[in-house]
């Protein structure tokens, strides 16, 4: 694959490697978009810092690891395994991709309802590509960012679910991303696509794990399709390994009347970088997003939220909190943009950061664009540390600094955990990021 | 219990206690009277360890172990409970994961076996109907959107939970109607032991009327200048600190 004239320099080993040849070689609108993809990221490049969505992020400690491709399917992986990252309790129809690619020994999806396909978008694209062809590449559209681009050139597998009309799947669906460290640090470009038609609902949990430490790079996308009156509850959950690098580009389009209830919980890898797109396709359609995040020592964190209120009468709410401690450091860059014609738009978009370090960074940029003139819009960041007087009165009923410090953090990020559900998720979030915080450095 | 030797300390450079001396022996109640500024919430202050407050000098033991070395937590573990003259809300902390840390805090520290939740619950219970609080208090954050007198009964169920040696009450009585004040003192009263010892910080004779203290100390500019029984707060209500604060010039 090594073309002319590519400034994508170390990342183009992103696409070498492997005989294996990608899903869908044949079909003409898939192989399409893959060239135009490579195209535009051979063109493109590496974004440089000068480039406004990308100045806060540095790009340099992720060009510089010799990702590759994993050549082929990784084996070996058991239920034990598996064990060791499950939740507690939770109760799921649940899909495994292990290094980013579909494992069905230890995926267990269960009797599904009738209308509603769910598995590997290998197989998908080798079965029934039809299924997919009009949304596949199609939701995240050219405004994807290079590494979504980057995605679809290189993908090999994903999840996919598909909801048919009036379809509703009652127990939620569990996506388990597990990466497993290999000899040599890979990259792992798994592409996901959930499609809800009219009136279809849905329970999405995304899960991002590994076993053990290693070094290695996720870089996924998920392209979600609501139809008319669809809802769908979606959950994100990222707990990379400490070294590893993770990138995630979430396309929404949301058509009349949909309702979206997406909740981001951004916790592990050492560089992270999550871009969250939502179109507006039809009115009355709701989006509630939520997310907090944890950066500590030698984490980056950065969040890009692009709600485009295209259409009248939507209503978005960006509520996303941040932790930071040690020497952490996370981006905030939330932007709104109402379109001329979006008149009746209501969008709130707010981001609260904690510091409980003065070596801990934040930078935190929210931005409104209006262009109607009847709109209800409005944003807000905060960058603040813990009240010296709650942790004093806690301190005073014998509880310990670490702990008082761990229940004020809970206490500030509560409003984001409470929005997690079912409970066993809830409590299993609660339990990580508490013990992260108790653990905290200060300095 | 409480043996406090020429305690001195300043807060941001400035002087507040100037060698204060004080006994509190086992059961014994102690008021603590004295006009704004004298240094009476200081005092509640350093005897908790809360930060800001620099001791100079002096020593203050309790059951014969210094506090002033000690971090608050520790403190609060060997007994010593200060109920806050402005408790502090904590959005988001649950009142009963607070309370359950901070009674498991202390128990641990004791030696005793954590409670399991149907035996806490039954114990919180017990203790709510004797502070007139309502269950849904439970549920609330910590103080969170709580009314002055909602605040300071949670102040004295902790208390009551918490089961401490010593207990320091600062300014409990301010902005309490009389109900409400009824209510917390009855709640203290019920605390009342031959074990337990109460420094009650007021500036009002009031409180007093429902607490009956066994002593009464007036603190002016940071030292206690006078001691006495009980009667003592009702001569200062009749003549004002000014009696004392002049006789003192005098």
């Amino acid at each position: 694959m090594s073309g002319p004239a590519s400034n994508l320099g170390a990342l183009e080993r992103w696409l070498e490697g492997g005989a294996e040849r990608l899903p869908g070689s044949g079909l003409d609108w898939l192989e399409a978009e893959r060239s135009q993809a490579l195209a535009r990221v051979r063109a493109e490049g590496v974004p440089s810092a000068r480039q406004e969505g990308w100045r806060y992020t540095g790009l340099k400690t992720l060009v510089e690891q010799p990702f590759v491709r994993y050549a082929e399917p990784v084996t070996g992986v058991e239920e034990e395994d598996l064990e060791e990252v499950l939740v507690p309790g939770l109760d799921a129809h649940r899909v495994v991709l292990v290094n980013g690619r579909f494992v069905a020994g230890l995926s267990s999806l269960g009797a599904l309802p009738a209308g509603v396909r769910a598995g590997s978008l290998r197989e998908i694209l080798e079965s029934d590509p039809d299924a997919v062809a009009d949304r596949l590449t199609k939701v995240a559209g050219d405004g994807a960012h290079v590494f979504s681009a980057l995605n679809t050139a290189g993908m090999d597998d994903g999840f996919v679910l598909l909801v048919g009309r009036g379809a509703l799947v009652e127990r939620p669906i569990e996506l388990i991303h597990l990466s497993v460290g290999m000899d040599e640090p890979r990259v792992a470009q798994p592409r996901h696509l959930v499609a809800l038609e009219e009136g279809a609902q849905a329970s999405l949990i995304e899960r991002y794990v590994s076993l053990g430490e290693s070094l290695y790079c996720t870089n996924s996308v998920l392209e979600l399709s609501l139809g008319r009156a669809a809802v769908l509850r979606h959950q994100r959950i990222q707990l990379e390994s400490v070294n590893a690098f993770h990138i995630t580009g979430v396309y929404l389009s949301q058509g009349a009347d949909s309702r979206y209830l997406g909740v981001n919980i951004g916790l592990g890898a050492a560089w992270a970088r999550t871009d969250l797109v939502v179109r507006f396709a039809g009115p009355h359609a709701e989006c509630d997003l939520k997310g907090l995040y944890l950066a500590g020592d030698k984490q980056v964190m950065d969040h890009h939220l692009d709600i485009d209120h295209g259409v009248p009468q939507c209503s978005s709410r960006e509520t996303f909190k941040g932790v930071l401690y040690g020497k952490g450091r996370a981006v905030f860059d939330g932007r709104i943009h109402v379109a001329v014609d979006a008149q009746k738009t209501d969008a709130q978009l707010s981001n609260k950061n904690l510091l409980l370090s003065r070596n801990a960074e934040i930078d935190t940029k929210p931005q409104l664009e209006i262009h109607a003139d009847d709109v209800k819009c409005s944003h807000g960041t905060t960058v603040g540390q813990i009240d010296p007087q709650m942790l004093f009165y806690l301190r005073s009923r014998g509880i310990s600094a670490p702990l008082a410090r761990r229940m004020l953090c809970l206490g500030f990020a509560g409003e984001i955990i409470e929005a997690l559900g079912p409970e066993p998720l809830r409590e299993y979030v609660t339990e990580v990021v508490g013990r992260r915080l108790e653990t905290a450095p200060l300095e | 219990m409480l043996s406090v030797k020429g305690l001195k300390a300043t807060v941001e450079g400035k002087e507040i206690l100037r060698g204060l001396d004080l006994e509190v022996g086992h059961g014994e109640i102690h008021a603590i009277m004295g006009p704004n500024g004298s240094g009476k919430s200081t005092f509640a202050h350093v005897l908790s360890g809360r930060e800001g407050y620099e001791v100079t000098g002096g020593s203050a033991l309790f059951e014969g172990e210094e506090l002033l070395d000690l971090e608050p937590e520790e403190r609060a573990r060997k007994g010593l409970f200060l109920a806050f003259q402005y408790p502090v809300e904590l959005p988001g902390v649950n009142n009963t994961y607070f309370l359950k840390s901070a009674l498991n805090a202390i128990r641990t520290s004791r030696g005793e076996p954590e409670l399991d939740a149907v035996s806490f619950m039954r114990l919180m219970r017990e203790k709510l109907k004797v502070l007139h609080l309502d269950d849904s208090l439970l549920k609330r954050p910590v103080n969170f959107g709580f009314s002055g007198g909602e605040k300071k009964r949670n102040e004295i169920f902790q208390m009551a939970l918490l089961e401490p040696k010593l207990a320091i009450l600062d300014e409990t009585d301010s902005g309490l109607d009389i109900d409400a004040l009824r209510i917390v003192a009855d709640g203290v009263n019920a605390l009342r032991s031959p074990e337990r010892s109460m420094i009650v910080v007021t500036h009002y004779q009031r409180l007093l009327d429902y607490i009956e203290p066994d002593y009464v100390h007036v603190l002016a500019k940071g030292r206690i200048i006078r001691s006495g029984g009980k009667e003592l707060a009702l001569e200062l209500e009749e003549k004002g600190y000014g009696w004392i604060a002049g006789e003192e010039a005098a």
